[in-house]
């Protein structure tokens, strides 16, 4: 895997993720192209389409660059937006073994 | 809030219940058997009884009351509402209405009027059919009630003037629209970019849309681009839902409402079992317990201190950031906020609920405010103000801007027309349509038809025809007269209308509609038509003409406008006091209106009114009058011309024609009629306006210049100065100075004098 010379970086995303937040959220994502990347969502009560956008963006470009791109952890409401929004976000989680 | 204001509120939804009353039981009147009409009106009488009691109006309680249990037979098809009882219905929402107001202003009500109305409705409730065409029919003891229609009816009023009613709300419920059984939808929604830049939020959407039903969603990611070369604030999802809801297909569009333009959306029913087939794509079912996603006031209230934080952490945003995310929150207030009142009313019992839903579909349509017309006011003044001042910004800035800067005259047209926009957007406010008005008169023909034993029918068309509040408040009384005269002179006696071969049932037609920028109203008779050899004789009696004068038809007609002029032989109590028709005119001229009569002998009259719209603003063309800056109001113009020499003819004495496509047309000094100019000016040097007068008939208005056309502020010279003959108001120009707005029809009417002078000697000497 690519991600062996690189050091693993954490997002820890911003307890709300709304429309604002969007672009901040592109732009530190962007930052961290190339880098394997755990996204830390325990803290995040709401979480917007935008946002979900992004990082639903950002999931598919580091798949294409073969890199690791995870949810470490989730809050609640986190999953539960993604579930109602129809985002699969199960493939993404850190996988515990 | 105190209590009084609270019984202001109260008094002001009477009005509105009166009018609902009056209009449904007129509706029943022309034949209509909806249960929902019957329901409307039975409606409007239980709320004023409801109010009423509240406050401890006991008149209105228990006249209500009565009237109430009466409709309550014509709701339960115990009573059927025909002619006979309707009147007795109407009369009796007259009392109401009297009642109401008495309550109200303290005013004494005719009691004997109301003892006998509950008589009468009693008897109706009791099965007692009213004895037509007799005065008193409850008077006489009511004959032992048939025992066939109405099964043994219990005493209507017990002691304390209450009975147990039984109150059933199955009619409600049956007008509801049917339970509908759980269907399967299929959703298609496609946010646009606008959605998001409008601080929408597909999120918040999609959650009011899993609670109507059992939801499974799939995400449509194909749009969505790289991170690099995608534009964060973009829309890229859209959705594909399948939902089973037993709400229906209206509630699933509401959710969207506030989004509509702002996405694609296709709602259809699912075809058959939805649960995918081998081609559906995988559908993501949507967890039914979405409580956590609720809190969004706490979240965001916690929210706030932890974006603090993160607007330290990250770079500054630009206020348009902020300002979106104002609008966000506020509509995610305004979601939540419908989203809650949707849990709770489906938490309660049914009944209520299915009665709030009621209510709230009909309010629904359209959220009103009560505002004080005196704020309106403030504000349209205000306006007007702003309106002056721009137009004197306009004028400074044009007089000292040689170079002609041209970013300073954009924004002044910009403002020029902002401030257009608000005008008429605050002109808006003030429009209310006639119909309240014309309601009134329905109870005035009653009422004369009543007096003079006539039987009329008042048919209104246009009552949604809107118009400003200041010029309907000051119509009814106009209108009051001409319908009493349309009654009481118009129409004939039933026998004379049978013996001329018509219905012996008189029409007397309400019309409202916009003409031009103006709202005409006309009231029609099928009476008689004016009897031109009496009015004739009678204007020669008076010494209002002299008696060889030659007068067309039109003429005669418009004499009775004339103070003093009445041709009724003996005075009634209705009209005839010689206040009639010239009150009312002068009252439609104060309004800025012109009135006008026409009249076919056997036919009946037709009295046609034209108002402005507003008295706030007029579009007039500014003029120079002998050095004078006038203001004609725009709508009298048919055209303007440049008069050349071979056009103008002499006439007399000092009189000129103009020949405009082969007719002659008086041409009037504007100048010399108003005392500007000792010697009439040469018309050739100057540009004619032609303008239509009140009688149809067309004068031409000569004046020096036309400075351009604009929209001016009306300020009364009454309220200001004093009246001026021939000046109907006066306005702010741009450069500070007042300017005078000529009253077309009064110029003409005094050209009319010079000119009638003339012919007459003409006559005799002929």
């Amino acid at each position: 895997m690519a991600s062996k010379n690189t050091a693993k970086k954490s997002l820890k995303l911003a307890p709300v993720l709304d429309l604002n937040e969007a672009t901040a959220l592109h732009e530190r994502l962007l930052s961290l192209k190339g880098s394997p990347v755990a996204i830390d969502a325990s803290a995040v009560e709401r979480i917007g389409t935008l946002c979900a956008q992004v990082l639903m963006a950002g999931a598919r470009s580091w798949e294409e660059d073969r890199v690791s791109f995870t949810f470490a952890k989730v809050s609640d409401a986190f999953v539960k937006t993604t579930q109602l929004i129809g985002v699969d976000i199960a493939p993404l989680m850190a996988k515990e073994i | 809030m105190d209590m009084n204001e609270i019984k202001e509120i109260f008094f002001q939804e009477c009005e509105e219940q009166l009018a609902e009353l009056e209009s449904g039981l007129l509706r029943l009147n022309d034949g209509d058997r909806d249960p929902e009409t019957v329901n409307a009106v039975f409606r409007a009488v239980h709320s004023i009884k409801g109010g009423a009691g509240a406050f401890g109006l006991d008149d209105l309680v228990s006249f209500a009351h009565v009237f109430e249990t009466t409709l309550d037979c014509v709701r339960s098809n115990r009573l059927e509402p025909n002619q006979d009882v309707l009147k007795v219905m109407l009369k009796s929402a007259d009392v109401l209405a009297d009642l109401t107001n008495a309550a109200r202003d303290g005013g004494s009500v005719d009691e004997a009027r109301s003892r006998q109305l509950i008589k009468e409705l009693e008897a109706l409730a009791n099965g007692e059919l009213p004895q037509p065409a007799v005065s008193e029919p409850a008077a006489k003891p009511a004959p032992p009630a048939a025992p066939v229609a109405a099964p043994a009816p219990a005493p209507v009023v017990n002691e304390e003037g209450f009975q147990p009613v039984v109150f059933s709300f199955d009619d409600f419920e049956a007008s509801e629209p049917p339970a509908i059984e759980p269907s399967t939808f299929e959703i298609l929604f496609r946010p646009k970019s606008e959605l998001y830049a409008k601080g929408n939020d597909a999120t918040l959407l999609l959650r009011d849309l899993s609670r109507l039903g059992e939801m499974s969603i799939h995400c449509d990611m194909d749009e969505l681009p790289a991170l690099g070369s995608m534009n964060p604030e973009a829309a890229y999802f859209a959705w594909k839902i399948s939902l089973k809801t037993d709400k229906g297909e209206e509630a699933i569009r509401s959710v969207f409402e506030f989004a509509e333009w702002d996405c694609e959306l296709d709602v259809a029913l699912a075809g058959g079992d939805h649960t995918g087939t081998g081609e559906e794509p995988p559908m993501q079912p949507v967890p039914f317990d979405l409580s956590l996603l609720d809190d969004d006031v706490p979240a965001s209230s916690g929210a706030a201190e932890d974006e603090e934080q993160v607007v330290a952490q990250r770079e500054a945003r630009d206020d348009a950031v902020s300002a979106a995310a104002t609008a966000s929150n506020v509509l995610q207030m305004a979601q939540t906020a419908r989203a809650s009142a949707e849990s709770n009313r489906s938490a309660a019992p049914t009944s209520s609920a299915a009665q709030a839903a009621a209510q709230q579909a009909a309010s629904a349509a359209t959220p009103t405010i009560r505002v004080d017309l005196d704020r309106v006011d403030r504000l349209i003044n205000l306006v007007g103000e702003l309106v002056i001042n721009q137009a004197m910004l306009s004028q400074s800035v044009i007089e000292n801007d040689t170079n002609g800067t041209s970013s300073i005259n954009m924004g002044l047209e910009e403002l020029q027309q902002l401030t257009r926009e608000i005008q008429d957007s605050v002109m808006a406010i003030r429009a209310q349509p006639v119909k309240p008005v014309f309601q009134r008169m329905s109870r005035i023909v009653r009422e004369i038809a009543d007096m003079t034993g006539k039987s009329v029918r008042l048919v209104t068309e246009g009552e949604n025809t809107e118009v400003d509040k200041t010029v309907i408040d000051k119509l009814a009384e106009p209108l009051t007269h001409m319908i009493r005269n349309a009654v009481d002179h118009g129409l004939e006696t039933p026998e004379k209308r049978v013996a001329a071969g018509k219905n012996p049932e008189g029409t007397v037609r309400l019309t409202a509609k916009h003409r031009s920028g103006r709202i005409v109203i006309e009231l029609a008779d099928d009476g008689a038509g004016i009897n031109r050899e009496k009015v004739r004789q009678k204007a020669i009696d008076n010494d209002l003409i002299a008696a060889d004068a030659n007068l067309s038809d039109e003429e005669i007609d418009n004499l009775i406008f004339h103070a003093g002029f009445s041709t009724a032989d003996k005075i009634s109590d209705i009209s005839g006091r010689g206040v009639g028709m010239d009150v009312v005119k002068r009252s439609i001229q104060a309004l800025g209106g012109r009135i006008n009569i026409s009249s076919k002998p056997g036919q009946g009259s037709v009295f046609t009114m034209s108002l402005p719209l507003t008295l706030a603003v007029l579009d007039g063309m500014v003029v120079t009058v002998a050095n004078q800056t006038l203001v004609v109001p725009l709508t009298a113009i048919v055209e303007t011309l440049q008069p050349e020499a071979s056009a103008i003819h002499s006439f007399g004495a000092s009189q000129r024609l103009i020949s405009i496509r082969n007719s002659f047309c008086p041409l009037v000094d504007v100048g010399r009629i108003l005392n500007f100019r000792a010697i009439q000016a040469n018309p050739v040097d100057g540009v004619a306006l032609l303008v239509e007068s009140e009688g149809g008939g067309q004068r031409a208005l000569m004046v020096d210049a036309i400075q351009g056309q604009r929209q001016v502020v009306i300020k009364s010279l009454e309220a200001n100065y004093t009246h001026v003959p021939g000046i109907a108001a006066a306005t702010i120009l741009g450069d500070g100075r007042v300017a005078l707005i000529l009253d077309v029809d009064a110029i003409v009417a005094a050209s009319r004098g010079q000119t009638l002078k003339p012919e007459m000697s003409l006559a005799a000497a002929g």
